[in-house]
């Protein structure tokens, strides 16, 4: 062909050779310019009626698009069909892939650029159905030009089926096209924009991963993959987020792929453009910091009173009352209509700070801090705790606010749904996700529960810096030993019911987990069906339910100045999970779970069908200590001689999530303690007052 | 060109206190680049309207003219000049 002119083009040199025929580059001697140009080749076009193919590359040739290689002309000549296009200078995109996959930001910018040359014929009813690697050029400057648009002859059915069985011995021109062919383009139906959608998907992962997401040594393995088989992990260097972008593409059911090309490319700039959107606007540009709540009573809380944060479904509310527990005051709801899953009492250094976690169903769930005791709360332009851009995740629950040492009064962390952990070292002005635990080899098999995959309890242990316990549900219980850096799964003698292996290394689903800061090396846990001890911190379990009517429960409490003592309300089976028989009782042992005692003097004993959920149970740090805890139906109830008796302080309250109890000291100053039994109780006293000296020196 | 945007009464707290407000965008942009644009100017709407992901929250509804975005292209919808792009809760509870 070299030297031969067809209509106005001469033939200069062969550069390419496809399936579909042989590519020239040619000089076009009217406009003075090279070409290429595409003589495609007789089997191509004796396939398909060749005025069809002729109409259809005559549509293509009016797509003008940067990242789309201009049809110039197309023609037949008495022997041949060819198709002149603009000339690339550039590589094709299956020669640049290295075996690790390209770089993120390179895939996405290739992948965004690809999906838009895709939108745009897309709108004008253009399909391309071979889009692949060696359909795609990028240019010195990095700019994609996909090629063939409309070029691609439909596949029959007779031809797949000749494909798949010849696919390892036959030079077909489709051997290439096969690991790109959507499930329901194997089975038989015409290929549209979604399967040009697939075909996307699978180029986003070989150009991430560096392979081809359904492989095998023959057509019918390669077939039966795409068809059948999941899209294999891609490796752990992808970001999350375009980790989702490819796993949507490549849903089986075409219409649980995204719709449109555009879809594709707008989630791609986002995962792309994700360092750019979390930056931060100057303090000029934050805008409102409080939300002051005009109309309504709020609490005038003196030095020593005693404070219940009182989470619910619809708000919260905040009771107060003075030292001896009588009569109680409510204000509230504060954050109408929103679920407050988590609260806390920071009295740290001085502080007198309220912590919520407001879930608002349509915006979102925010971190709001009081120091007014709710006269006027924070609400942060922006969301304090967010996951990183590239982790793909986005924050639907905080369920559990935790405050750090009381030698590290500047710490909290967070617990969180999607299940993560966060911390802030700076009183909660800005947050970091803990990546140790975020990124740790188990996630990808730890398991939603009823109400998410959630961290919902954070334990450090107050003797040693570097350690601190969570708790996933369900997951299990995670423990660090070097500040977070690397977690390890504590799980050894807990029972899973809902497992084929019931003693896994994790994978359970655990409802609470407690400590006294005298005894840090024992630990207390209410599983899902399961009470259990742990004196070797969390090395090992035992059975610890003795003489209670159910081990299943969520609450669970350890009194302040008893390290033998703790708190559980137990619930009736898994599929009831109301109080058993109408009983309303909360248990507790002094023995550390050598046995357990019901306390039920003023609680409903008759048709108290009644749930306490985990975080509803708590109690403040006066002596004798007040219990107090939240029901599922609305009910407070408060106990001022550490459970021995108990009188109902709020009903009629929305579905009470948590429950946190504190007392207040103002100014900086400790209440005067009353006099105090147990050592251990003196020992706190001591402690207080150093604790306080510490602080008046800040 | 410019775009109006009608904010719902949950959020203008982070308009102060407008029910609409006007932003510059390039001609031919989209919904998402409409959005930055919006956000720029009162950055209190960007966390409560998309989700880190950059995605539309589950329960924010979007509508360019009238017509909800669900079904237009999402955050690629193409907002004609003059538009106004409604930002609307919803209809949820429990």
């Amino acid at each position: 062909m070299i030297g031969k002119t067809l209509d106005h083009y001469r033939i200069l040199a062969k550069i390419g050779e496809g399936g579909m025929g042989v590519v020239y580059r040619a000089r076009d001697e009217v406009l003075t310019r090279d070409v290429a140009l595409k003589l495609l080749a007789h089997s191509a076009v004796d396939k398909v009626a060749p005025g069809h193919l002729l109409r259809e590359a005559q549509t293509a040739s009016s797509l003008s698009h940067p990242n789309i290689c201009t049809i110039h002309q197309v023609g037949e000549t008495a022997n041949d069909f060819y198709v002149v296009m603009e000339l690339i200078e550039g590589r094709s995109l299956s020669d640049l892939i290295p075996p690790a996959g390209l770089p993120m930001e390179t895939v996405t910018r290739y992948g965004a650029q690809i999906a838009d040359a895709l939108s745009h014929a897309h709108d004008r009813g253009i399909v391309h159905r071979d889009l692949k690697g060696s359909n795609v050029m990028v240019t010195p400057e990095g700019r994609v030009k996909v090629l063939d648009f409309g070029l691609a002859t439909r596949l029959e059915s007779a031809e797949i089926s000749e494909l798949t069985l010849s696919y390892d011995s036959l030079e077909s021109k489709l051997v290439g096209t096969l690991p790109y062919i959507a499930p329901e383009v194997l089975r038989g139906q015409k290929g549209d924009h979604l399967s040009d959608l697939w075909a996307l998907g699978v180029l986003l992962y070989e150009l991430a991963a560096g392979t081809l997401p359904f492989r095998g040594n023959t057509g019918f393995e390669v077939t039966s993959a795409i068809l059948r088989e999941p899209t294999p992990p891609l490796p752990s260097s992808v970001p999350p987020g375009l980790a989702s972008v490819i796993q949507r593409c490549l849903s089986k059911e075409p219409l649980e792929r995204y719709q449109r090309a555009s879809e594709v490319r707008v989630a791609l700039e986002a995962v792309q453009g994700a360092v750019l959107q979390s930056r931060r606007p100057s303090e000029e540009a934050r805008g409102p910091r409080m939300l002051v709540l005009r109309g309504m009573e709020h609490l005038a809380v003196k030095n020593g009173d005693v404070l219940l944060q009182v989470g619910t479904n619809k708000g919260a509310f905040l009771l107060r009352a003075s030292r001896d527990r009588n009569k109680w005051d409510v204000a509230g709801p504060y954050f109408h209509g929103q679920g407050v899953y988590a609260m806390a009492y920071d009295g740290r250094n001085g502080k007198h700070r309220l912590w919520v976690s407001a879930n608002n169903m349509v915006w979102g769930t925010f971190l709001r801090s009081s120091d007014d005791f709710g006269r006027t709360w924070t609400n942060p332009v922006e969301a304090s705790i967010r996951f990183p851009a590239e982790s793909g995740a986005s924050l639907k629950n905080l369920w559990q606010i935790s405050l750090g040492r009381s030698d590290e009064p500047e710490k909290l962390y967070c617990g969180a749904e999607p299940a993560a952990l966060f911390e802030s070292c700076d009183d909660g002005e800005s947050w970091s996700l803990i990546r140790g635990l975020y990124e740790h080899a188990h996630r990808p098999r730890w398991m939603p529960s009823n109400g998410g995959l959630v961290l919902h309890t954070i334990v450090p242990d107050p003797s040693n810096r570097e350690r601190i316990y969570t708790a996933i549900s369900a997951g299990g219980v995670y423990r660090t030993d070097d500040g977070g850096k690397t977690w390890c799964a504590r799980n050894t003698g807990v029972r899973v019911m809902f497992l084929p292996e019931k003693y896994p290394e994790f994978g359970q689903c655990v409802h609470k987990l407690v400590l006294h800061e005298s005894r840090p090396e024992r630990l207390f846990l209410q599983n899902h069906g399961g009470l259990y001890r742990s004196d070797n911190h969390g090395d090992s379990w035992q059975d610890v339910a003795r003489g209670i009517p159910s081990d299943f429960g969520f609450a669970m409490l350890m009194h302040p100045h008893d390290a033998d003592c703790v708190y559980i309300v137990p619930v009736e089976s898994e599929e009831f999970r109301c109080t058993p028989e109408g009983h309303l009782r909360v248990y507790r042992t002094r023995n550390a779970g050598g046995s357990w005692e019901a306390l039920d003097r003023g609680l409903p004993q008759k048709g108290a069908y009644e749930t306490v959920l985990r975080d509803a149970l708590s109690t403040d740090s006066l002596d004798p200590a007040g219990i107090y805890f939240g029901t599922r139906s609305g009910k407070l109830y408060a106990s001022r001689d550490e459970g021995k008796s108990w009188k109902k302080i709020a009903e009629g309250l929305p579905q009470i999530l948590c429950v946190k109890a504190a007392v207040v000291h103002l100014n900086g100053f400790p209440v005067a303690m009353p006099k105090m039994k147990s050592k251990t109780a003196n020992e706190r006293k001591a402690k207080n007052k150093k604790r306080v000296g510490r602080g008046k020196s800040h | 060109m410019q775009i109006v945007f009608n904010i719902p009464g949950s959020l203008r707290e982070f308009t102060r206190d407008q029910r609409a407000v006007r932003v510059e965008v390039e001609k031919g942009a989209n919904l998402l680049q409409a959005l930055h644009a919006l956000f720029l100017e009162y950055p209190g709407l960007r966390d409560r309207v998309l989700t880190e992901t950059g995605e539309a929250r589950r329960h924010v509804n979007l509508f360019v003219a009238n017509e909800n975005v669900r079904y237009t292209g999402g955050l690629a919808t193409p907002v004609p000049p003059g538009a106004e792009v409604s930002i609307v809760p919803a209809i949820s509870g429990g």
